[in-house]
């Protein structure tokens, strides 16, 4: 016997808005390069839903659902870079049972000092999903599958997340002793040595997975089920097993999503 | 003779004091016996900072201290800097007993730190070293002075080695960072002060003392 049930796009709209304001998202961390610097990270992320368009045979085409992501990070910087060197003249010392030491010129090494950042935002994603249909453990999956990567456009993000690292580290050197009027210089020098490539090259990695990965679940089902529960000794449960599962766009009169299952 | 104590006010043989001059102007001062630069009137030498020209970079000025009769004196009388520069004052004199850099503004002297400046001090004794801020402040940190050993030609090349790099402390409006270090005989620690209302770094013991007394 076969079971049919079909969804016009408004339909599929509501399924798939529930069904993306469902899907956890793992939290992800790990390194990468912000420009010429390296950056440890972590990051999450949340979806909300966006415009269905079904696309015969089997493309669901989700546009504009929005990618909300969290991502916290920081950097070292090598103040040497920025700062100029000062040395200690030669100097003497008397040490016990040893005598007078004399020190070479000493000079002086500025640390790497390491630049927290935290930042926020999302970024709009269209991507076509295919229709992934498994049965595993007994249990049968319908899913709706992101096909290959989709491209973020991180837009305004870049200026954003380039202004919040001049903020994070600006008060960080105005601790450095000797920093004084080299404070612009640096802040600049940093900004421009990660410049809006290195933020794009950065996030990209990061928050691509989060979407490139994506399976929405559709319908979720026992492939063995109790369909009607016994109501005395003589009228006994009524099993169902299903047998197939199918699921394609179909383009008649209008775009439906249809679910075909075959039970016994 | 002076002694290797850790007193940013009481400047010894080995020590520097190093300040940073960020504004056009002159700027005078004189070098006398640690703890008399409150009664000093006469500024015999001179710091003569003009404005900087084309891209601020810092130069780095050296003084050099004797000592002269029952007083000290400079290698340079008159120093002309750009703004933004670091002069440096060390004694050379190992006879000469403590003493100070006496400026005549308040933010110029070792007597007590304030900004963009730094003491250097050679560790010549092992031990850990608790130093802490006379002057009242939180800032408060340890160095661990290791010893060394040098029975063979290796290790004293391997000492000499560790001499010839030196260990930056900063502090900044009373946070010091790193606030703990370790280093081996005969090293030398910069103190570098941000910021900071008026400080000195100075062993903890002899605080105690004072407060003893």
């Amino acid at each position: 016997m076969d079971i049919t049930a079909a969804i016009d796009e408004p339909a599929a709209d509501d399924l798939l808005d529930t069904a993306i304001g469902l899907v956890t998202i793992p939290p992800a961390s790990g390194s990468g390069a912000l420009g010429p610097f390296v950056a440890s990270y972590g990051a999450s992320a949340s979806l909300s839903p966006g415009d269905v368009d079904l696309i015969a045979p089997a493309t669901i085409r989700i546009d504009d659902f929005r990618l909300d992501w969290n991502l916290s990070f920081s950097f070292g910087i090598d103040l040497s870079t920025f700062l100029p060197d000062f040395c200690l003249p030669r100097v003497c010392v008397n040490i016990p049972c040893v005598g007078r030491v004399c020190t070479p010129r000493v000079c002086i090494d500025w640390p790497t000092v390491s630049v927290p950042v935290s930042f926020s935002d999302f970024v709009k994603v269209t991507a076509d999903f295919g229709i992934s249909i498994t049965e595993s453990g007994g249990v049968w999956k319908v899913e709706a599958v992101v096909q290959g990567v989709p491209n973020l456009q991180f837009g305004a993000t870049t200026a954003a997340l380039l202004a919040a690292i001049s903020l994070a580290v600006t008060p960080i050197l105005l601790a450095i002793p000797f920093a004084g009027p080299f404070l612009a210089v640096a802040v600049n020098a940093i900004l421009v040595a990660i410049g809006i490539a290195g933020i794009t090259g950065f996030l990209g990695p990061i928050l691509s997975p989060f979407v490139s990965g994506l399976r929405i679940p559709i319908y979720e089902q026992a492939k063995n089920f109790e369909a009607i529960p016994a109501s005395g000794p003589t009228d006994p449960a009524v099993f169902v097993t299903i047998d197939d599962v199918r699921a394609d766009i179909t383009s008649t009169d209008e775009d439906e999503l249809v679910l075909a299952i075959d039970i016994s | 003779m002076t002694s290797n104590t850790l007193d940013s006010r009481a400047l010894g043989f080995g020590d520097c004091y190093g300040q940073r001059f960020m504004r056009p102007g002159t700027y005078r001062y004189d070098v006398v016996r640690a703890g008399g630069g409150s009664i000093v009137t006469d500024h015999p030498y001179t710091i003569e900072v003009v404005a900087a020209k084309g891209e601020a970079t810092m130069k780095q000025h050296d003084v050099m201290l004797k000592t002269k009769g029952r007083g000290f004196v400079v290698d340079s009388e008159t120093l002309t800097i750009n703004e933004g520069d670091l002069v440096l004052w060390t004694c050379v004199d190992p006879n000469a007993h403590a003493f100070e850099v006496s400026g005549d503004q308040a933010f110029f002297g070792n007597a007590a730190l304030t900004n963009e400046c730094g003491y250097s001090h050679a560790f010549g004794a092992p031990g850990r070293h608790h130093w802490v801020d006379a002057l009242g402040g939180p800032a408060e940190g340890v160095v661990t002075v290791k010893e060394v050993r040098c029975s063979t030609p290796a290790e004293l090349a391997s000492w000499r080695k560790r001499l010839s790099r030196g260990t930056l402390v900063m502090i900044n409006d009373g946070k010091v960072e790193p606030a703990e270090v370790n280093i081996v005989v005969g090293q030398r620690v910069f103190f570098a002060v941000v910021a900071t209302e008026p400080m000195s770094i100075t062993d903890a013991a002899l605080v105690g003392a004072c407060r003893a007394d």
